[in-house]
């Protein structure tokens, strides 16, 4: 008996995408290393800027908003309270940056070989969550020497703690679900990455990690719950050290919201690539 | 240098392709101002490269100016309430973007003077150094906008708080004279990072990364009052802090500021500049070979 052997087009969704993405799984490491290798490769410092990249800026901003202009801080020692801001922030937005880029930067490797789409944002932001683990580094030894310094132990021991893991959760999946559309708009105009960086740093002071948000004035701090990003690192303060405002329903709402975003996303990606890879 | 010889025995031209000999400072600028017309060509051309290919157009650039600047303003202004010196925190913001735009964008615009001219310089001359003047000029647009923003809001000032922040004075000559510095700073620095850009691309993303972190030790939104005064010699180590509090001390009333630390501004301006000159002169042949 003979064998029989069908060509079938995989069925899109977002399920059936989410599948594939986990068949897929072991491709996520091979993208993520490929993408660090292409950035890094070729410049002076090489791996160094894995370093210097995300800790110099917090240790320059700590420095002028902190020690210089004063700024308030719920309390906290300042470069531990920027520390945690920017953790929840880098989160998204270094997640946003590489999620954008691939598939710009894989474009290569999508001609070679058959793959889920859906992987490259997603395996192409292992360099951020590397930055992460490097954040939450520095985080401890700076908890341990406030501890020291100060004879306070910043960080909560209660189970609240989970709303801080909930909020990276979510700031992740927020970065994951714009990067579906930013992607496919970065593949066909280059100036994107360049538009996004720039929208990032305005959005940035828009989202209270320089200052915490008891400092808005009153009539502004209704609009700033629009700006999911606040709600994020907000309760993502509130949930590591207890202090701050704390937003469960908007928070809630937020998430319901960055699910839908998600779901759409994958769907507005699924349909996309096949015209986006056929144009090559 | 082109010259011809004539051989009045043999009446056969010879024509000889020789290297100019004379490489002079001075002969450089006499070369600028005879392509003068190719230096027009090469601004228009960067103008343009500011809004092509994109959806908006013109209104672009206005977008991408002035909407960093109200969230700046509003967020260093009325969240982090940031200390302004008695006026409205959005005139000292936007009088400090002044010279700090004519610093950021020509020198951000000018590092690519070259890299962007790659295919033409293969195929015709040009004095190079023309390059990174022409491109510094799409760098100008910033910050005229701004400028042009701060009159609106200073007749929005005279308006409704019935008096102009900013009089018509002489002291405004002072703020002529930082500009002037900054764009020269800008163009000096530009001849080092051109050359550079031209051989290794990263550059530019590493000429961004440092803008961003010069702006913090600069005090363009914050003032140099806030700065303890035993760091502020540390600060004034930084050639834009001088030029920046010089042209707010010539905008605003009762500020301070030093015309002898304007002076080390210009003194390292000019030491930019000479060193950039002689490293442009000396790296462009090696440079458009590489290319």
């Amino acid at each position: 008996m003979k064998e029989r052997w069908e060509a079938l087009p995989s069925p899109p969704g977002a399920i059936a995408t989410t599948v594939e993405v986990w068949q897929y799984r072991r491709l996520l490491s091979f993208i993520g290393d490929r993408a660090l290798r292409k950035t890094y490769r070729r410049t002076v410092l090489g791996w160094l800027w894995l370093f210097i990249n995300p800790l110099l800026p917090i240790a320059l901003r700590a420095l002028i908003f902190g020690g210089l202009l004063g700024l308030g801080s719920n309390g906290l020692p300042y470069f531990l309270f920027l520390l945690a801001g920017t953790v929840a922030w880098d989160v998204f937005a270094a997640s946003l940056m590489w999620g954008t880029r691939a598939l710009e930067m894989h474009s290569d490797l999508t001609t070679q070989i058959y793959h889920p789409r859906a992987i490259l944002p997603l395996g192409n932001m292992a360099p951020a969550m590397l930055n992460l683990g490097l954040k939450v580094g520095v985080f401890v030894l700076a908890l341990l020497f406030y501890a020291v310094k100060d004879g306070q132990w910043y960080l909560r021991a209660d189970l609240s703690i989970l709303w801080a893991f909930a909020a990276l959760g979510l700031a992740f999946l927020f970065a994951f679900a714009i990067s579906f559309f930013t992607s496919i708009w970065g593949e066909s105009a280059r100036d994107i990455r360049f538009g996004l960086g720039q929208l990032l740093s305005i959005w940035y002071l828009l989202t209270p990690v320089l200052y915490p948000m008891s400092q808005v004035p009153a009539e502004h701090r209704q609009w700033m719950l629009l700006n999911p990003l606040a709600i994020i690192v907000e309760t993502f303060k509130w949930g590591l050290f207890g202090v701050g405002e704390f937003y469960g329903e908007v928070f809630g709402i937020t998430a319901v919201a960055v699910m839908l975003l998600l779901a759409g996303g994958s769907m507005y990606f699924t349909r996309s690539e096949a015209r986006t890879i056929a144009e090559r | 240098m082109l010259g011809r010889s004539e051989n009045p025995s043999s009446e056969i031209r010879t024509w000889v392709i020789a290297a100019g000999t004379d490489q002079g400072f001075g002969a450089r600028v006499r070369e600028v101002w005879q392509y003068r017309r190719i230096l027009g060509f090469f601004s228009m051309k960067s103008v343009q490269q500011l809004y092509a290919k994109t959806h908006l157009g013109v209104s672009w650039i206005f977008i991408r100016t002035l909407v960093p600047l109200a969230v700046g303003s509003f967020a260093y202004g009325s969240v982090m309430q940031i200390p302004s010196g008695g006026v409205p925190y959005l005139l000292f913001f936007l009088i400090g973007q002044v010279p700090w735009n004519c610093f950021d964008g020509p020198l951000i615009r000018g590092s690519r003077g070259i890299e962007v001219n790659r295919q033409l310089l293969t195929k015709l001359y040009v004095p190079r150094i023309i390059l990174p003047l022409a491109q510094m000029t799409a760098g100008m647009i910033e910050p005229a906008i701004i400028l042009l923003t701060l009159l609106g809001a200073l007749v929005y000032y005279r308006v409704n708080e019935g008096f102009w922040y900013v009089q018509l004075q002489a002291r405004l000559l002072a703020c002529v004279l930082s500009v002037i510095v900054v764009l020269f700073l800008a163009f000096s620095l530009s001849l080092w990072t051109s050359v550079w850009q031209a051989r290794a691309r990263d550059v530019r993303f590493g000429v961004r990364y440092v803008l961003a972190f010069w702006l913090i030790f600069t005090p363009v939104i914050y003032p140099l009052s806030v700065v303890p005064p035993n760091l502020r010699l540390l600060m004034h180590l930084n050639p834009l802090t001088a030029a920046i509090e010089t042209f707010r001390w010539g905008m605003l009333p009762g500020l301070e500021h030093s015309w002898a630390w304007l002076g080390y501004t210009a003194a390292v301006t000019v030491v930019i500049f000479a060193t950039g000159v002689w490293h442009f002169a000396r790296t462009e042949g090696a440079t458009m070979d590489a290319m």
